[in-house]
């Protein structure tokens, strides 16, 4: 994929937590991830549609786990950032950075004390 | 060890309600969440969300496709006309009698080719739509919603079409409803009519393209199989059921389910042609059983090649790996469709055997496949469903709680159901609630013995369920023959003894043999005003002078026309309509099968009223019907020529006759109801008024006894 598409808040997140979980990263311990770093709860739900909608422009890949009784029999899906996933999360941090840079320090106190 | 569960509503609702295309994973992460300590509220939460996000992004990614079918279908209207004016009844007709019976397949594929082929049309604009996007569908995927499209269209338009004969006459329009005479307007028309015939292109479009467009939209690849585990798959053994990774349970019981419903389905359209009373008054009883063994013949041979054709289709989607083989699956159902011939028999004549035999049917049915295939339903990974006796906790038996076993519940209120349906006579409503309630109870209490798993002797069970259930079946068969016989004598000899109105009543019954010796009943009637002595003298001859320019004084017409008395889906009273004399005051007209009656009346006007002279039609009426219920009063404009348009002037409720006003009435009581002629039709003329008793659930079986006494017609 050659088109420079820029990610958004979340799947920025997404991304992130998955690099961080390496060969954990399925379903509850991303969502556990997001909700302590976003210090707030999130659907299981709407993880899973970021997740698909990264799978389908190719920047995550998934394989799907063994069946356990814990789970009800059901697989668990194991989630891994591909090497266009991970050109991407650099890019968007790259983006990011210059822009924070060019904000000096003082506006951004100001803004906040209003 | 006691583990938490979920509430068992919201873990069906994440299976059920999700949009199909729901990953597995999610229902498995929010177990572990749950157990990982989450609320209960949580969890519904989680379930409520998962269902809204499934659908909006399944609905997203199908967006483009939603569109295209949606515009597709918009064309339908002039693709049918196109069909109709192709099809020449006159040469249905030279076909039949040249090929009789082998006409009936032949024209069906003909008939399905022709609209299917709007369909393929359709699919092949999409591909080089999409061709043109640089995003081919797969040649696979192509080929399979052809078939979808092929095979999806005719049950859908069957019940669309069975759906509006049967509420012709409570839509609003439709009974008169005619196609626009050009492509342009029959495209652009979004009346009842053209809509009724959008309807089953639309909804076959997008299952064709339903996985489709998905895949093509989300990218998706084929799905995955499991990755090899030891603990959750069954062992795979020669000769013995081998569950393997892409027959999931969930999967193969909606295959079997899938498989049996087609096989019903087309036995009990098999019965529905094949099955006939003998000619014979009192026919043999050899003659019986011939015909019965033949029928029950013709039952299962219809429910095996129904279903082989299905199996055989390439959207068949576990076709290559079946979960159990053809044909142990066509001898575990034979036991069930050798019942459907004396099921619709039982039903013609209207006897509650028709409940009875539909249970046992159903019961024989799902328990024969609940054995079949109790081993691979039955997750492998499920524990056992209640704990040994030995492993029960100290006291547990003695503090033992009723388990909330819905299934029981369903079962009880398909029974008490059941019985207030056979109270009103509703033979086919307590069918389908008894066959519910059996099913379920066939499901729940079936367990096989181990010994099943072997495959031989499964098929060896099967083939003995079905030689105990086969003599029984076409002795019931034969019983349901005789039955219906006698009582297509009673009837007879009941029609011929009594004078239609001697007795106030007249009963409507359609019997489904249509030979003229055997028409025992009325398939419709006609009331005609009783005869005057002197004669009549014609209501508007001549008085359309009055709508000259400077006459301001209404028109008033005394009704006397005929009042007919129909069955859905008929429109008109048939050539074997039963005339009489009287005023539907004194009549007392219902139904004596599960059809309702539809009254109408019509005035012929002798020469066409333009529309645009007419501001209002007032219709007087008598009401001494004492049946307290909401009836509407609809009226038609009509006109004489064959091509003229249908004008719908509106409904109004019949207020005597509403609850809140009702009282029982000891004489007839009148009431006039307003129909404003809009100007939007003023270019038009009329020759005749049609006026339409809309009934509600209380007159449905029943006319209602009501006159018209004269329609005043108010200039412009």
């Amino acid at each position: 994929m050659t088109s420079r598409s820029y990610l958004g808040e979340f799947e920025l997140m997404l991304l992130l937590t998955v690099i961080h979980l390496g060969e954990e990263a399925y379903g509850v311990p991303i969502s556990r991830e997001l909700e302590l770093a976003r210090g707030r709860s999130v659907s299981v739900g709407s993880v899973y549609a970021a997740l698909e909608r990264l799978e389908a422009k190719g920047l995550v890949e998934s394989t799907l786990g063994d069946p356990t009784p814990e789970r009800g029999g059901k697989a668990k899906r194991y989630f891994q950032i591909t090497k266009e996933g991970l050109r991407q999360v650099h890019e968007t941090r790259r983006v990011l950075t210059s822009l924070w840079r060019t904000i000096p320090g003082t506006k951004l106190e100001m803004r906040m004390e209003r | 060890m006691n583990r938490r569960q979920p509430s068992p509503l919201a873990s069906w609702a994440l299976g059920h309600l999700t949009s199909g295309d729901q990953d597995e994973a999610i229902a498995g992460d929010l177990l572990e969440h749950f157990r990982a300590g989450r609320s209960g509220a949580w969890y519904w939460r989680q379930v409520v969300a998962s269902c809204l996000l499934s659908w909006s992004q399944s609905l997203t990614a199908r967006g483009p496709a939603l569109v295209f079918v949606l515009g597709w279908s918009v064309l339908a209207p002039a693709w049918k006309a196109a069909l109709d004016r192709i099809a020449d009844p006159l040469s249905f007709e030279r076909a039949w009698q040249t090929f009789g019976l082998l006409w009936l397949p032949i024209g069906l594929i003909g008939w399905t080719a022709l609209h299917a082929a709007f369909l393929w049309i359709g699919l092949l604009v999409y591909q080089f739509a999409h061709t043109f996007a640089g995003h081919p569908l797969p040649r696979r995927d192509l080929s399979r919603a052809f078939w979808i499209a092929t095979l999806a269209y005719p049950p859908i338009a069957g019940l669309t079409y069975l759906l509006a004969g049967i509420y012709v006459y409570s839509m609003p329009g439709l009974a008169h409803a005619t196609l626009a005479s050009n492509a342009l307007g029959q495209i652009a028309d979004l009346g009842i009519l053209p809509d009724l015939i959008r309807v089953p292109y639309l909804v076959a479009f997008l299952i064709a393209l339903w996985p489709i467009a998905y895949r093509q939209r989300r990218g998706q690849r084929e799905a995955q199989p499991y990755a090899p585990s030891t603990g959750s798959e069954a062992t795979v053994l020669s000769g013995t059921i081998a569950l393997t990774s892409r027959q999931r349970p969930a999967n193969a019981g909606r295959f079997i389910g899938y498989m049996a419903g087609v096989g019903l389905i087309n036995a009990l359209i098999a019965g529905i042609i094949v099955c006939r009373l003998p000619n014979e008054t009192s026919p043999s009883l050899a003659s019986v059983l011939i015909h019965a063994a033949g029928y029950v013949a013709v039952g299962v041979a219809g429910g095996i090649m129904g279903t082989y054709i299905y199996w055989l289709s390439p959207w068949t989607a576990t076709r290559q790996q079946p979960p159990i083989p053809f044909p142990l699956l066509a001898i575990v159902c034979a036991s069930g469709w050798v019942w459907i011939p004396s099921m619709i028999l039982f039903g013609d004549s209207l006897s509650a055997g028709a409940a009875i035999v539909a249970t046992i049917a159903t019961y024989a049915l799902v328990s024969g496949l609940r054995r079949a295939s109790y081993f691979i339903s039955v997750p492998a990974a499920a524990g056992p469903a209640h704990a040994a006796p030995g492993e029960a906790r100290m006291f547990e038996e003695s503090l033992y709680r009723p388990p909330a076993d819905l299934a029981g519940y369903a079962i009880a209120l398909s029974l008490y159901a059941a019985g207030a349906s056979l109270a009103v006579h509703s033979n086919y409503g307590a069918a389908g609630l008894l066959a519910v309630g059996a099913a379920l109870f066939a499901w729940r209490r079936t367990l096989p013995r181990e010994h099943f798993l072997e495959r031989g002797r499964q098929y060896a069970s099967a083939a003995v369920r079905v030689a105990i259930v086969i003599i029984p079946a076409i002795l019931i068969t034969a019983w349901a023959l005789l039955d219906g016989v006698s009582y297509r004598n009673r009837t007879a000899a009941a029609g011929s003894n009594s004078s239609p109105l001697s007795t106030s009543k007249i009963g409507i019954h359609k019997p489904r043999v249509v030979t003229v010796a055997y028409n025992v009943g009325y398939e419709s009637v006609i009331l005609w005003p009783p005869p005057q002595k002197k004669q009549i003298v014609a209501p508007v001859s001549a008085p359309f002078a009055l709508f000259g320019s400077d006459n301001k004084r209404p028109l008033i017409i005394r009704f006397d026309g005929p009042y007919t008395y129909v069955q859905p889906p008929e429109k008109s009273p048939g050539p074997n309509a039963h005339q009489a004399h009287g005023t539907p005051l004194d009549a007392n007209i219902h139904s004596a099968n599960a059809l309702p009656v539809v009254m109408q009346a019509h005035q012929n006007l002798l020469t066409s009223v333009p529309v645009a002279q007419c501001r209002e039609i007032d219709v007087q009426i008598e009401n001494y019907d004492n049946l307290a219920g909401r009836i509407s009063l609809a009226l038609l404009l009509t006109s004489d020529s064959p091509h003229g348009p249908t004008i719908y002037a509106g409904q109004q409720p019949i207020a005597s006759t509403e609850p809140e006003h009702f009282d029982v009435k000891a004489e007839p009581v009148r009431e006039t109801l307003h129909f404003a002629v809009t100007e939007s039709r003023l270019g038009e003329k009329f020759t005749g008024i049609t006026v339409m008793l809309l009934p509600d659930v209380e007159h449905k079986f029943i006319a209602p006894r009501i006159a018209l006494e004269q329609f005043e017609i108010l200039p412009r």
